[in-house]
């Protein structure tokens, strides 16, 4: 069965910094829904006084990745959809992959060796075994 | 660039500009950026106290900040798809070495007797329930699945399947390290194997045999995809049970000829060995000697007997129509 790899989502940002507005209208507006809509995803907002570092929202997923992304200016409808993108990922890195196509079965009727269509050393070939 | 350094710091206030330039922390891997303090502002220090942070022990989730239990048991059972009672979940989460070092903890801070006890009961009964029927519903399902294997296979497979290995792998992927409560970090396996039977065992008592019986085939069973049935069970002597099988179904002895040879006078010699049942063809096998080669043909003809070959149909996921192979395993217990 599907099972969500995203665990918790950790929203800091702090109440009165100018670029955090977006992080703020998204805590007010649409993190309720978002959390409705995604009940295996646990949702915490902490707020920190004062100035800090910039607002981030921390993904962590089953396999223990953390992923920190920065939302300093970005309205509430972006912070959503980069929400629902990080609730759609697995937890694998983000890395180049090598190749676009992988199968577990690589060979239908049997992998090629040197013996595959050479007759064996039983048949038996004799005049009368010969199509008529 | 100092534009993307500042950023990657989380350094985008004035205040903090200075501090964050020019340093070997915004290559660190990911999991160096959580729960970072405020980037020290003596450029010195920094080195020593980033290498104090990467070699300080790991920590449990619920000693780090940001954790709610109860969501996170909610979560949890969500993300399962299952509907658990939370009270039940709770006991599962619970193991008996957790219990002993918290009473040891309180008798040692000097509390009364009465609060020493703590009121908890451990997951032991529920887990011993989870082992039972998952072993009995697996069992069933191996038996119905492939009827021709013995007793022993089936045995083989379902120790396999619930071996502290396979177990504690599916359990650390399900983030159950995080929930668990125990006494030491990073969670033993065998505490991990017992803490989710004692999950299955809650799940069977809150929605009933047939939902833990889907629940056990769609976590264990895909375990068993791409293994083979020799890897998992240990035969010693492939030729003698193929023996008693041919004897069962009345054919007669096998004759090994060889089929196909290669470089016999080499280091690397290939033999094909094929076994005959009266004069028809039962399974061929690859080897380097003449008894290796023998073994294997013994062996692939063990496969295709059982019905356990590549080339088999892929396990039935459906939803199940009957409740009564449910209720089979039930009253096995």
């Amino acid at each position: 069965r599907y099972v969500r790899q995203l665990q918790r989502l950790q929203l800091l940002f702090s109440p009165t910094a100018s670029d955090a507005r977006g992080a703020r209208q998204f805590v007010e507006e649409v993190a309720q829904d978002f959390a409705r809509q995604h009940p295996d995803v646990v949702l915490y907002v902490s707020p920190h006084s004062g100035p800090g570092p910039a607002p981030v929202l921390r993904a962590e997923y089953l396999n223990g990745t953390v992923r920190e992304e920065v939302i300093a200016s970005k309205t509430s409808e972006e912070i959503m959809q980069l929400a629902i993108k990080l609730a759609n990922q697995s937890g694998l890195d983000i890395i180049r992959i090598r190749k676009p196509f992988h199968t577990d079965n690589p060979s239908v009727q049997g992998q090629w060796h040197p013996l595959t269509n050479k007759p064996s050393i039983l048949t038996v070939q004799g005049p009368r075994l010969q199509p008529q | 660039p100092a534009m993307a350094a500042r950023l990657l710091l989380r350094a985008a206030r004035p205040l903090l500009a200075g501090a964050g330039r020019g340093t070997g922390f915004g290559t660190a891997p990911s999991t160096a950026l959580s729960t970072a303090p405020p980037p020290e502002k003596k450029r010195w220090l920094r080195a020593y106290l980033e290498l104090q942070r990467l070699q300080a022990p790991p920590q449990r989730r619920s000693e780090k900040p940001n954790w709610d239990y109860h969501a996170e048991i909610q979560a949890f059972s969500h993300r399962l798809q299952e509907n658990f009672s939370l009270d039940l979940l709770k006991t599962a989460f619970v193991n008996p070495c957790y219990i002993k070092s918290e009473e040891e903890r309180r008798r040692q801070l000097g509390l009364d007797k009465d609060a020493v006890a703590l009121q908890l009961q451990d997951n032991t009964g529920l887990a011993e329930r989870g082992l039972r029927f998952a072993r009995a519903y697996l069992a069933q399902c191996f038996e119905g699945a492939y009827p021709e294997l013995p007793a022993k296979g089936i045995e083989a497979l379902v120790n396999f399947l619930t071996s502290q290995e396979l177990v504690s792998y599916v359990a650390r992927n399900l983030s159950l390290q995080d929930l668990a409560l125990c006494r030491d970090f990073p969670v033993p396996p065998d505490v991990l194997q017992r803490t989710f039977l004692a999950v299955i065992g809650a799940l069977l008592e809150s929605s009933g045999p047939e939902r833990t019986g889907i629940f056990v085939r769609d976590f264990f069973i895909p375990q068993l995809i791409g293994k083979d049935l020799f890897e998992i069970w240990e035969v010693v002597n492939p030729m003698g049970l193929l023996l008693e099988e041919l004897t069962k179904r009345n054919t007669s002895a096998p004759e090994p000829r060889i089929t196909r040879q290669l470089g016999v006078s080499t280091v690397l010699p290939v033999y094909f060995v094929g076994l005959y049942c009266d004069k028809k063809i039962l399974a061929e096998g690859p080897g380097e000697t003449l008894l290796a080669a023998e073994e294997e043909a013994a062996r692939v003809a063990l496969r295709k007997l059982y019905g356990y070959t590549e080339n088999r149909r892929p396990w039935d996921y459906s939803k199940p129509k009957q409740g009564l192979a449910a209720k089979k395993a039930v009253s096995s217990n």
